[in-house]
This record gives C-alpha cells, sequence and structure tokens, in this order.
C-alpha cells in the first residue's frame, strides 16, 4: 500500500517508516505536520493516511475533516495517546492507541482496513 | 397611662374616703338615735363630746353638737326635732354618697382597666415592630443562607441595612465571597487538572512509543541479527519499558476517574460475549503460569454497562488471580445474583490468599498485599484501585472473601442488568 503518514515526533516517524516499510513492505510518504499532509494528500494519491492525533498547525482530526470536506475519501486511521475520543472512531477507520506494538502494527492496520472495508460493503 | 393609673388612684382614695363618711354616718346616726331614748346621764354625755371632738364635716358637729345640748338640757322636745333634722340630713348625705360611691367604683374599674391594658396594647405593638424589623430581617437572612447552600452563589445584600442585623448581613456577605473565591479556585484547579491529564497523556506516551518501538524492533530482529547477550539486554529494556507504559497508563486511568474525567459509554451487552473475549485475551498468559481458566456461562444475561471498562475490571481480577495461582490449578469464573438483585461476578483462585489486615489495603493505590510466603509479584499497585473506581462508578461493589492457605475469591456487583432468556420465556 501507498501510506501518508502525518506525525510531528520525528522519532515516532522514524520507527512507524521503519515498521510499515521493513514489516508491511508498504510504501511510505512521511509529513511533518497536518498542513504539509493535507497538501500531500491533494496532491498525491494513497491508499491509507495514518494522522497523528495531535500536531502542529492542524491537529489530525482537522486534517481528516479537511480531506473529507474536499471529497478525499482515502481511509483515516489516528495515531493518538488519547484512545477516548469518540471522533476518531466516527471520522477514521479507527485508531491506534499509542505507545503502540511495532511489530504488531502491520496486522492491526489490515485488521481495521479489513473492518472499514466491511463496513463500507 | 401614668395618668390613667393616678385617676384610678385617686377614684380609689375618693372611694376609701366616702366610705369611711358613710361608716361614720353609720355610727353617728345610731348614737343619736341612742341618745333620743336613753336618760341623760353624765358619762355618756362625756363620751359623746369626745366622739364630737372626731367629727370633720362642720354642719354635722354643729348639729351633733346641738343635739348633744338639747340632751344635756334634758328637752325632749327639741332633741327629738334635732335628732330628727340631723337624721334627715344624715340619710340624704349617706343617700348621695351611695350613689357617689357607685360612680367612683365605676371610674376606679375603667381607669384600673386601662392603665392594665394599655402596656399591653403598648407591648403589642412592640412586638408587631420586633416582627417587622428583627425577625423579618433575619428571616431574609436565613433564605438567603438557604439560597447559597442551594448553589445560588450570587445570591448576596446588595445593600446591607443599617443596624446590627446589616452587620450579620455584612458578615454573610464577606463568607458567601470567600465560598465564591473558594469555589473559583477550586474549578481553576479541576482546570489544571485536566490540562495536566491531557498534556500528560501527549507527552508521557510519545516518548514511550519511540522507546518501546526502537528496542521491539532492535529485539525482533528486524534490523538484523543481534548477539545473544545483547539481545538479552534489548529484552530486559523491553520489558521494563512495558511496565512503564503499564503504569503511566494506569495512572492516567486512574486520574481520569478521580477527576471525573472519563464519562461511561455503558450500553445492553451481553455478559458471556464480554467474558468470553476476556478470558480468550488472557490465555496465552494463563498458559505461560500453567493455569486453566474455567468461565460459568451465564445464558441470556445482559448488563447496562461500558463494555470496554468492565472488561479492564475483569482483565484485572482474572489476571490476578492467574498471577498467584499455583502451576496446574484453575481460575473459576462465575456468575450469580446477590440478595438485592444485583449481578454478581467472583473470580475464585488457589493461590495463598490474602491476610485479612491486607483485605483492605490491596484496594488502595500502590499497595499490594506482600508476605515473606507471597512474595509481590510485579504490578503497579493500581489495578484494584481502579478496578474498584470503574466498579463504583457502574454504581456496584467490589471485595474480597479470602483466608490464608485456601485462595481468594474476588467479586464484584453490576446493579444493572437482565435476563433475555426470562423475558423470553415469560413473553
Amino acid at each position: 500500500m501507498k501510506i501518508l503518514l502525518a506525525e510531528d515526533d520525528h522519532h515516532v516517524a522514524v520507527i512507524m517508516k521503519l515498521c510499515l516499510e521493513k514489516i508491511g513492505q508498504h510504501e511510505v510518504v512521511h509529513a511533518e505536520d497536518g498542513e504539509i499532509a493535507v497538501n500531500c494528500a491533494v496532491a498525491q494519491a494513497f491508499d491509507l493516511i495514518i494522522l497523528d492525533g495531535m500536531m502542529p498547525k492542524k491537529n489530525g482530526l482537522i486534517v481528516a475533516q479537511e480531506l473529507r470536506s474536499i471529497g478525499n475519501t482515502t481511509p483515516v486511521i489516528f495515531l493518538t495517546a488519547k484512545a477516548d475520543e469518540p471522533a476518531y472512531q466516527t471520522l477514521g477507520a479507527g485508531y491506534i492507541a499509542k505507545p503502540f506494538e511495532p511489530t504488531l502494527i502491520c496486522a492491526r492496520i489490515d485488521e481495521i482496513m479489513a473492518q472499514f472495508r466491511a463496513r463500507g460493503a | 397611662m401614668a395618668w390613667c393609673a393616678l385617676t384610678a388612684f385617686s377614684s380609689g382614695q375618693e372611694y376609701l374616703a366616702t366610705q369611711k363618711q358613710i361608716e361614720d354616718s353609720v355610727e353617728l346616726r345610731a348614737d343619736a338615735v341612742w341618745l333620743e331614748g336613753a336618760p341623760y346621764d353624765a358619762t355618756t354625755l362625756k363620751r359623746m363630746q369626745t366622739e364630737r371632738a372626731q367629727i370633720k364635716d362642720e354642719v354635722r358637729q354643729t348639729q351633733f353638737s346641738d343635739i348633744l345640748q338639747a340632751y344635756s338640757s334634758r328637752d325632749e322636745h327639741t332633741l327629738r326635732n334635732r335628732v330628727s333634722t340631723f337624721m334627715q340630713r344624715e340619710y340624704d348625705l349617706t343617700r348621695k354618697s351611695t350613689s357617689q360611691i357607685q360612680k367612683i367604683r365605676e371610674t376606679f374599674i375603667l381607669f384600673a382597666l386601662l392603665t392594665a391594658l394599655v402596656p399591653l396594647f403598648g407591648m403589642f405593638i412592640v412586638l408587631l415592630t420586633v416582627n417587622s424589623t428583627v425577625f423579618h430581617g433575619i428571616d431574609r437572612l436565613s433564605r438567603r443562607m438557604m439560597d447559597f447552600l442551594a448553589d445560588r452563589y450570587s445570591f448576596q445584600f446588595s445593600q446591607p441595612d443599617a443596624n446590627e442585623l446589616g452587620d450579620l448581613q455584612r458578615t454573610f456577605n464577606s463568607l458567601a465571597q470567600q465560598v465564591i473565591n473558594t469555589m473559583d479556585e477550586l474549578k481553576q484547579l479541576d482546570q489544571a487538572k485536566s490540562e495536566f491529564l491531557s498534556i500528560a497523556s501527549h507527552e508521557l506516551r510519545t516518548p514511550m512509543t519511540s522507546i518501546k518501538g526502537s528496542l521491539s524492533l532492535l529485539g525482533n530482529g528486524i534490523m538484523g541479527k543481534i548477539d545473544e547477550a545483547p539481545l538479552q539486554l534489548i529484552k530486559i529494556a523491553e520489558t521494563e519499558t512495558d511496565r512503564l507504559i503499564r503504569l503511566i497508563n494506569d495512572l492516567l486511568d486512574l486520574a481520569k476517574i478521580e477527576a471525573r474525567k472519563l464519562p461511561l459509554q455503558s450500553s445492553w451487552s451481553i455478559w458471556d460475549d464480554t467474558l468470553r473475549t476476556t478470558s480468550t485475551g488472557l490465555v496465552g498468559f494463563a498458559h505461560n503460569a500453567g493455569v486453566n481458566i474455567a468461565c460459568d456461562a451465564a445464558p441470556g444475561v445482559e448488563v447496562f454497562m461500558d463494555k470496554d471498562r468492565v472488561q479492564q475490571v475483569l482483565t484485572n481480577l482474572i489476571s490476578n488471580a492467574i498471577k498467584f495461582s499455583p502451576r496446574g490449578s484453575t481460575v473459576h469464573v462465575y456468575t450469580g445474583q446477590t440478595k438485592n438483585g444485583h449481578l454478581l461476578i467472583n473470580v475464585r483462585d488457589q493461590g495463598p490468599g490474602i491476610a485479612p489486615a491486607d483485605q483492605e489495603l490491596i484496594f488502595q493505590k500502590f499497595r499490594q498485599g506482600a508476605t515473606a510466603e507471597n512474595p509481590i509479584v510485579k504490578g503497579t499497585g493500581l489495578g484494584l484501585a481502579i478496578a474498584k473506581a470503574l466498579v463504583e462508578e457502574h454504581g456496584g461493589d467490589i471485595g474480597v472473601e479470602s483466608e490464608l492457605g485456601k485462595g481468594s475469591a474476588f467479586w464484584f456487583t453490576l446493579p444493572k442488568w437482565r435476563n433475555q432468556s426470562e423475558t423470553a420465556a415469560s413473553a
């Protein structure tokens, strides 16, 4: 899959990128904040967008809302330290709670995507 | 009032004087009649003369002197005439006095009554005044206090009265202001706590994500093969990182529950599903410990609960039971009913049991029961405190029954439940 990863914390971003590339064999584009994420998502087509919940300039929820409002239907998975935000469930396909288990993250993404497709169908 | 009293007093005096006059008259009349019929006697004359000296009324004195003169001269005819004239006048006087005394008595009674009534009336007026100023003031004050109690914190006296009650009102105002200030401070503190929770969640978990991620990628050989010795160190670091993450999660959970920032998302859920999900999640853990999990099914039971949170409680109790169970034993989970109809969930193990002194303690934060035979099993010491808070948030109770050497049974109750198979059967 081609994945857009929006994550402001450099270290977390590096690890996520490694996991997705090394374990899941996915292609990853990294955006450092919400604004860059929106621009990337508009400029290129992705199979999945992973959004950090708290980012400078635009947080994950705002990015997701903006993308939806301009007709972008790419599935979104939130990456969050605060799992108890209901909007993560309604706006996105699902969420991954921080701190996550890196070896399991690709399996978790596959699981969320399968559920998302099942809901859509 | 003084005038009334004075009038009453003087009419009293007058009454007594008139009464005296009538008495005197009666006495003199008796003397006169007696003198008229009695033979002359010098001693009698002398006694009568003494009596005459005491007469105050001038006319009466003169008339009585005339009688005495006629008596001493032994002129019966003149005596009879004079006595008759005297008697006539005395009769008239007495009659007048009697009617006068009646009038005096009436005046006396009237003014005496007035004297008594005026202060009564005055007291009534005073009472009314006191009632309207003092009691109404106090009533108003107490009403505002009640309003204040009922959370209407803005309720103060804008303009305190200019008397002692005003002082009370001013005191009340300052007290109220103090309470309002404290409330504001508490609100700010609450706000600060919420902010702290939000920041702590993010700021603690983000570095933990990087640490755990790095260690996990290294330890699992994803970045290339690693020798046995360094791998062991990485595994230690990873295990301790996991422990730290658990502690952070537990602390934040507990802080959220205590700050009431953890709203339950309750719905009707099938109990057996929750039980199955929980025990399935713990199968690996139980297998490593060589312990079996046996769950009694409770078909048809549905509970109104936050499924995730109750699952957290169940996970905590069952994993505790597994931790303390000897190899080859079984952790038993069964569902029943309390006397007052709440759903009762029991988790029984065959572990070393908990000393009575520790049974209360273990539900407190950072407290774990520990004895020489029962060393602390690594944990955060927050699990049961969180379980207790979550169960109580659901309106239930939590507790333990245990005897040293005979295992423990942790139980909790959930008040809102129904049995679908029963309703189906009855319908």
